[in-house]
């Protein structure tokens, strides 16, 4: 029988209007996150961030490894952060090292998610012995403890460079979101329209990618700065151990130097607190607006939308 | 009407509700005045869209954003229900107003038995002395006839219809003065919707409160209430007695609502837009082609090649649903030969197996045991990477029009796929059949519609659509799985009419899935019934309603809501 709710007082004819176009549907979105008071301040955030990484040639004043400064120096007017154990000038090494945490972040978040898409999407739509194989799979990952693994993996492709970090990254960080999306392709595919898509003579593939994946954009998207979080941190982290390649300058490995030269004891704190807060405050920024993201996927969460 | 003399209850002034504000507010109620007197039962109809609801809504102070009430007064025995706050409006439910949602059943919470609902409503308003609490609930139980077993069960444990009368119960325990039933049965499967609204009228009756019945069928109201109210477009169009509305209907929005109601066992039977079947088929001709748009045969002739459906001792075993039960037996045994260009009714109440036989015969379920052929393909055991080979010839019309098109795809393209999958027409040859197709159905301006997205459509529009889709491999058999059911009365005999002309012009043969036997009647030959799985009854579509042998046919007809009825008896 016809549903009938309150909902349904909305469900009067619209006025004919042209078909939005992708242009239009992007703009839509982006006023939806913008409308989140937490997304925007993210998005400035993170907007800073790529600024700052694009602009480090203009800005910053000295060279990622130009050593020829006093060493250990406190803040001064030349060198507003310090000066490293090697002589090297701090604010200048943040600068270009912003350039390798985000490059790393967007683009291992992006690969994990595409993983995360393909091993989810077919995990959902198949059913049967293939199903189980794929649930194996991702479960082996799921419940292997993240950071040991890492540590494996980079140990084992050692001296990679920003490359091998993406790839153990990666190889660590899709699990989850082929989970998650795996759930919403389940319960996207019992919905009549892929039945119909069925009737419509659609292979399996086309129906996947064609009809269910662009009911589950939110989703992904806000699974891509879930992911770029992660490997951000992930990255940090592995590079702090050690076990990313130490002589690029990236925040990570301004955390294994400043570390490795005690710099706390000699009362440096900027060398741990600048490039520490820094990836605290990108981490953030992705996290914020993952916030807006959530959003368009669920309009119940619209905050400081229209009483 | 009312013993109760003059004495207003509830008097509502002008009262306008808007969704959203400024220039895309939607004016849902428009200054609506009425009055209601004690005891009074008046029925409120109207489609989707006519604002009862918002009505229904705002009488109870409920009214949640973005609708909110931008003029008029609602009174309740003198008081403004707008001048109450939160508090207040707590208060006033006891002895004032109740509500019963068509979700209501779905408004129990599942971890508390229902006793406990019972306690929780006597514990905050503290009207029932504790010692009365287990006496009354049970005396409330009881009201809505059933067994005070029912207070120690968890809602899990009760059925649909079970847990509609505890919530009817549990909106008495207030002692309502005035009850508002916002589509109480609707939810529910036809059999136990017409056990429902018994109870309620019964209680009405016995009880005496004053009752609002929301609903979006006629037939309903006219059937229960004293008083109707028909609802169009935000403006209550006609308020009458439920005898004159019947007899003497004054608006034309009323008489196009009557007349869509038909007794399914009259001698005979016509809608806007049919004639009576029999009569034209023995006349041999058409039907009347005024009503729609009538269907173009330029891109078909008649199939000549046609196969029949033939099912024989066809069973569905599913694996018991939790250990310790016995496996469900969705069909049992049941074997049908559907000709080419014939229409078959398939009817039985909820769980009777016929979407089952619908999911069988379209090989997305595999029977447990018997066979399944449509020409020379073995529906039974058809591979998947062969389903193109029998979905060319046999499509599916489904229930939902709102379910069945994928929102983010154009009317355009959801109708391209099936032609490049079927037709091999590509590029302008696949737009051209396209347009043709929506032009079949009767959307024109086509290259408008072609360009629309679902969320653009209205429901009968988009049903439309998805029986495009349907038609666009040319199948020989289409499924219609209660295509109207979903739809408002009056666009259910243009989708139902635009399915007769293709099945005449174009020789497609219609399984007609549904618990609505007057549309049964209308648009099929012959008819099934359902009964848990068995056919209990089969045969001329006419006759078999006109002469029911099967006490399960003949429930299934007295549940339908029959305006004449009462006026008859």
């Amino acid at each position: 029988m016809s549903t009938h709710t309150a909902t349904n007082m909305k469900a009067v004819p619209p006025p004919i209007g042209e078909a939005p176009t992708p242009w239009k549907v992007f703009a839509r979105v982006a006023s939806t996150i913008w409308s989140n008071g937490k997304a925007r301040i993210g998005i400035i955030i993170l907007g800073t961030f790529i600024l700052l990484a694009l602009l480090a040639p203009l800005i910053a004043p000295y060279g990622a490894s130009e050593n020829g400064f006093p060493r250990s120096t406190d803040a001064s007017p030349e060198h507003w952060l310090g000066t490293t154990a090697a002589g090297e000038d701090v604010l200048s090494q943040l600068l270009w090292g912003s350039q390798i945490s985000i490059f790393v972040g967007l683009v291992a978040g992006l690969l994990s998610t595409v993983i995360a898409v393909l091993v989810g999407l077919s995990w959902g739509y198949v059913r049967g012995f293939g199903a189980d194989v794929i649930n194996f799979v991702v479960n082996l990952f799921l419940v292997i403890p993240g950071l040991p693994l890492m540590i494996v993996i980079a140990a084992y492709l050692s001296g990679g460079g920003i490359g091998m970090i993406i790839v153990v990254v990666v190889i660590t960080g899709w699990a989850w979101g082929a989970r998650v999306l795996r759930s919403q392709t389940q319960s996207l595919r019992s919905r009549d329209f892929v039945t119909a898509a069925v009737f419509s003579g659609e292979r399996p593939f086309r129906i996947v990618f064609r009809e269910i994946l662009p009911n589950m954009t939110s989703l992904i998207v806000g699974n891509f700065f879930g992911a770029a979080t992660a490997a951000i941190l992930a990255e940090a982290g592995l590079e702090y151990l050690g076990l990313g390649d130490t002589t690029i300058v990236s925040w990570g490995t301004m955390l294994f130097w400043a570390q490795n030269s005690n710099a706390l004891l000699t009362g440096q704190w900027a060398l741990l607190f600048a490039p520490g807060l820094c990836i605290a405050l990108l981490a953030t920024s992705l996290t914020l607006i993952n916030f807006g993201v959530d959003g368009i996927s669920n309009p119940r969460l619209r905050e400081g939308a229209k009483k | 009407m009312t013993s109760h003399g003059t004495e207003k209850l509830l008097e509502v002034l002008d009262l306008s509700v808007d969704y959203g504000y400024g220039t895309e507010a939607t004016h849902a109620v428009r200054t609506v005045s009425f009055s209601l007197e004690h005891g009074e039962f008046v029925g409120l109809v109207g489609e989707s869209g006519s604002g009862k609801s918002t009505l229904g809504f705002a009488l109870t102070g409920l009214s949640k954003p973005p609708a909110h009430v931008t003029g008029g007064r609602v009174l309740l025995d003198g008081v403004d229900i707008a001048s109450l706050d939160a508090g207040d409006l707590r208060h006033q439910r006891h002895g004032g107003i109740a509500m019963v949602l068509q979700s209501g059943m779905n408004a129990l919470n599942p971890v508390r038995s229902i006793r406990n609902h019972f306690i929780d409503i006597f514990k905050a308003h503290g009207h029932v002395a504790r010692d009365n609490w287990h006496a009354r609930a049970e005396e409330l139980v009881g009201k809505v006839e059933l067994p005070k077993q029912v207070l120690d069960r968890f809602p899990g444990e009760l059925s649909g219809g079970m847990r509609q009368r505890v919530s009817i119960a549990l909106a008495l325990s207030l002692e309502p003065k005035l009850m508002v039933f916002d589509e109480p049965t609707t939810a529910l499967d036809v059999l136990v919707q017409h056990a429902v609204m018994n109870t309620i009228i019964e209680l009405q009756k016995k009880e005496r409160f004053t009752a609002v019945l929301i609903s979006h069928d006629l037939g309903i109201v006219l059937e229960s209430a004293q008083r109707v109210m028909v609802m169009h477009e935000g403006e209550i169009v006609e308020d009458g007695s439920a005898s004159d509305i019947l007899n003497n209907p004054k608006d034309d929005y009323t008489r196009m609502l009557l007349s869509h109601y038909a007794d399914p066992r009259a001698e005979v039977v016509e809608l806007p837009g049919f004639e009576d079947r029999s009569a034209r088929t023995a006349a041999g001709k058409p039907r009347a082609a005024a009503a729609t748009h009538a269907p173009t045969v330029s891109s078909r002739e008649r199939r000549t090649d046609q196969k029949a459906m033939v099912v024989s001792n066809v069973s569905k075993v599913y694996p018991a649903p939790r250990r310790g039960e016995s496996p469900v037996t969705a069909v049992d045994d049941v074997s049908f030969t559907l000709e080419p260009g014939e229409a078959l009714a398939l009817v039985g109440a909820s769980g009777s197996g016929k979407s089952t036989i619908a999911k069988l015969i379209t090989a997305v379920e595999k029977p447990s045991s018997g066979s399944i052929r449509f020409g020379d393909i073995d529906v039974a055991s058809l591979r998947r990477s062969r389903f193109r080979q029998l979905h060319s010839d046999v499509q599916m019309v489904f229930q939902d029009p709102y379910a069945a098109l994928n929102p983010l795809h154009t009317v355009e393209y959801t109708l391209t796929r099936p032609v490049v999958n079927f037709t091999g027409l590509h590029g302008q040859d696949a737009r051209r059949r396209v347009l043709e197709l929506l032009d079949t159905v009767g959307l024109s301006p086509v290259e408008e519609f072609a360009a629309k997205l679902p969320h653009q459509l209205s429901g009968g529009q988009r049903q439309r659509v998805v029986i495009a889709r349907a038609l666009a491999s040319n199948p020989q058999m289409i499924i219609a799985d209660e295509p109207v059911s979903m739809l408002d009365v009056s666009l259910r005999a243009g989708v139902l009419a635009l399915l007769e002309d293709l099945r005449e012009q174009w020789g497609v043969s219609l399984l007609y899935i549904t618990h609505d036997l007057l549309s049964a009647r209308v648009v099929t030959d012959n008819i099934m019934v359902l009964n848990k799985g068995r056919v209990v009854e089969s045969g001329n579509t006419a006759d078999v309603l006109r002469n029911p042998q099967d006490e399960y046919t003949v429930r299934l007809l007295d549940a339908i809501p029959n305006p004449g009825r009462k006026g008859a008896a």
